[in-house]
């Protein structure tokens, strides 16, 4: 594979604000790629940066190996899924995805051609006529996407597209966004704060929070070995406790047990450090060889359907959640009442130790 | 006098003077209305595009002719035409309709611009348009209705205006309003009640058209907006 995207040591700032500091990426051609993050973290704007609405303060863009950061974004061969959906109101949906068309001086023919194709790419062939107020939301959002997907651009960017869609529409987009991306085979660059559609869609997620992208990979290793406290906690529910090191691979909890937990490279005996186990991974009262195992006492207990999320405080003003799935085993009903004494564990693998 | 009759109608028109006067004044309110539309629509751009210093400031000053009493700006025109030397006629008429229109057009005309956002010029951009390209292409067309609206109102403003146009008259053909006025003086007659009827038509048709025009074009929310945004004016 070769490289989409380089963004070398990129910062942006607002006057005093800096919203974007040193990011460097790399995106390769044919990737979905994520930025993810909460708001104000600068996710979007290094999409802006991409799509030349904004000027990076410092560094440089390359696309497709050319430097970028100073062409206007009218000469970029990117095109980008705005939020808004940013339809042009005064023309019908063919009009819109011919736009970028016309400004190319595409041949007449050849205009018809693409837009009727692209209209089929997103299943919006025989709406080709409709005025754009007269489209529901997603179909909306799929006009967005034709417009874009249409000018074949080595790019495509999406600005947290489905933000404005119900949960069970989203669900149906995300799936139909990732077929479209695998049928044309576009560098997609996708915007959104919303953690489970970043694993969903994504071949790679890079993490960001205060404008640095704190972490970059795929997206089992950005969930199981996440590199910072922050990311731990912004992608899914994570258990954080907070412990001292004890010695080689030992951890003390602050409630004053020591647990086996694999030390990153450079842990010094002492050191202030969270150990962070994801929900899924505590088993209650049913343990394995080797497993850690911790006393305390059910704070609550909540019934998901799937499965059961109890918090368990461990008496030290620490508390941790763990999620039973309700398999044959399991009978939730006449276990873990509030107040109740419980055992609980994991397997010291599952367990990372965050400094 | 028994009866309907379209006597002083005709008479009216058969009266070549305020015929004259007539046409002065659809000409005042067409050049009024085409130019301030022109300014107006362009400082509504640059007052909620620009990221500019002076933006706010500039907002404000444009507010003011709205505010201030009639007699006051009509005065205020007399005393600047009269210092840079200006002879007063027709034009320094519409010179004065212009600059009070603009505020009325900005008015209007920033209330849909502020409802589109950016991101419709942006993707303009981002399909390859320039930055003029977008505003003809995409910005024009959608401001178009209350472009429009804006327009008709400033025709019917300037039309039946009379304190503005009676301060700023030369020796000229005399707006209508201002003929009117004049020939009141030397005892009502049957004809102007035909002229306030005529008038009444004319102003009313505009601003007709200015609310139906914004719905013929498919927006329910602009007529509404771009109304409301002139009465709040």
């Amino acid at each position: 594979m070769s490289e989409a995207i380089r963004l070398e040591d990129v910062s942006k700032s607002f006057g005093e604000y800096e919203a974007v500091k040193d990011v460097s990426l790399t995106i390769e051609k044919g990737e979905f790629f994520s930025l993810l993050g909460p708001s104000g973290c600068g996710k979007t704007t290094t999409l802006r940066m991409l799509a030349g609405f904004e000027i990076p303060t410092e560094g440089r863009i390359l696309l497709e190996g050319e430097p970028v950061e100073d062409v206007p974004p009218y000469e970029r061969n990117v095109n980008m899924v705005f939020q808004s959906y940013a339809l042009f109101e005064h023309l019908d949906v063919a009009d819109n995805v011919a736009f970028g068309l016309k400004r190319k001086k595409v041949a007449k023919d050849e205009i018809r051609k693409r837009v009727e194709e692209s209209l089929e790419l997103v299943s919006l062939a025989d709406r080709a006529k409709s005025h754009t107020n007269e489209l529901s939301g997603g179909e909306k959002q799929r006009v967005a996407l034709a417009r874009a997907l249409v000018n074949e651009p080595a790019v495509l960017l999406l600005d947290e597209p489905l933000g404005a869609l119900d949960l069970k529409l989203r669900r149906q987009m995300q799936v139909e966004l990732k077929q479209i991306q695998r049928e044309v085979g576009i560098t997609f660059v996708y915007v959104t704060h919303d953690q489970e559609e970043a694993l969903a869609m994504s071949d790679r997620i890079a993490v960001m929070s205060d404008g640095e992208v704190v972490q970059c990979g795929v997206p089992e290793e950005v969930y199981e070995h996440p590199a910072e406290a922050f990311v731990a906690g912004f992608i899914g529910v994570s258990n954080l406790m907070e412990g001292i090191v004890q010695g080689k691979d030992k951890v003390k909890l602050a409630s004053g047990q020591s647990v086996k937990a694999p030390l990153p490279e450079g842990c010094d005996k002492g050191e202030k450090v969270q150990l962070s186990v994801r929900p899924e991974k505590i088993t209650l009262d049913d343990f394995e060889r080797g497993m850690v195992t911790l006393e305390g006492t059910v704070a609550e207990r909540v019934y998901q359907g799937v499965n059961t999320q109890v918090t368990i405080s461990l008496g030290d003003g620490a508390s941790v959640v763990a999620l039973e799935q309700q398999t044959y085993r399991a009978s939730a009903d006449d276990r873990w009442e509030p107040g109740a004494k419980v055992k609980l564990g994991w397997h010291p693998d599952h367990c990372l130790v965050l400094r | 006098m028994d009866g309907l009759s379209l006597q002083w109608y005709q008479e009216f028109f058969n009266d070549s003077a305020l015929r004259d006067s007539l046409f002065a004044s659809l000409e005042i309110a067409t050049v009024t209305m085409i130019v301030g539309t022109i300014l107006g629509t362009m400082l509504a751009i640059g007052l909620v595009r620009s990221r500019a210093k002076w933006s706010p400031g500039a907002n404000i000053l444009m507010l003011v002719p709205l505010v201030v009493p009639e007699i006051v700006a009509g005065i205020s025109a007399l005393l600047i035409f009269s210092q840079v030397g200006l002879t007063l006629s027709i034009w320094t008429v519409v010179l004065a309709h212009i600059t009070f229109s603009i505020s009325y057009v900005t008015v209007v005309v920033r209330a849909r611009l502020a409802s589109m956002g950016t991101e419709t010029e942006e993707a303009a951009m981002d399909l390859g348009a320039t930055r003029w390209g977008s505003v003809r292409l995409v910005l024009l067309p959608g401001l178009w209705p209350a472009i429009v609206a804006a327009g008709l109102l400033t025709f019917a403003l300037s039309f039946d205006d009379f304190v503005l146009s009676f301060f700023t008259t030369g020796e000229d053909v005399q707006p209508l309003p201002v003929r009117i006025w004049s020939a009141i003086r030397f005892g009502p007659s049957p004809t102007i009640n035909a002229i306030g009827t005529l008038m009444m038509v004319v102003s009313i048709s505009a601003i007709g058209l200015a609310l139906l025009i914004p719905r013929l074009f498919g927006r329910r929310e602009s007529g509404v907006k771009v109304l409301t945004a002139a009465e709040g004016g």
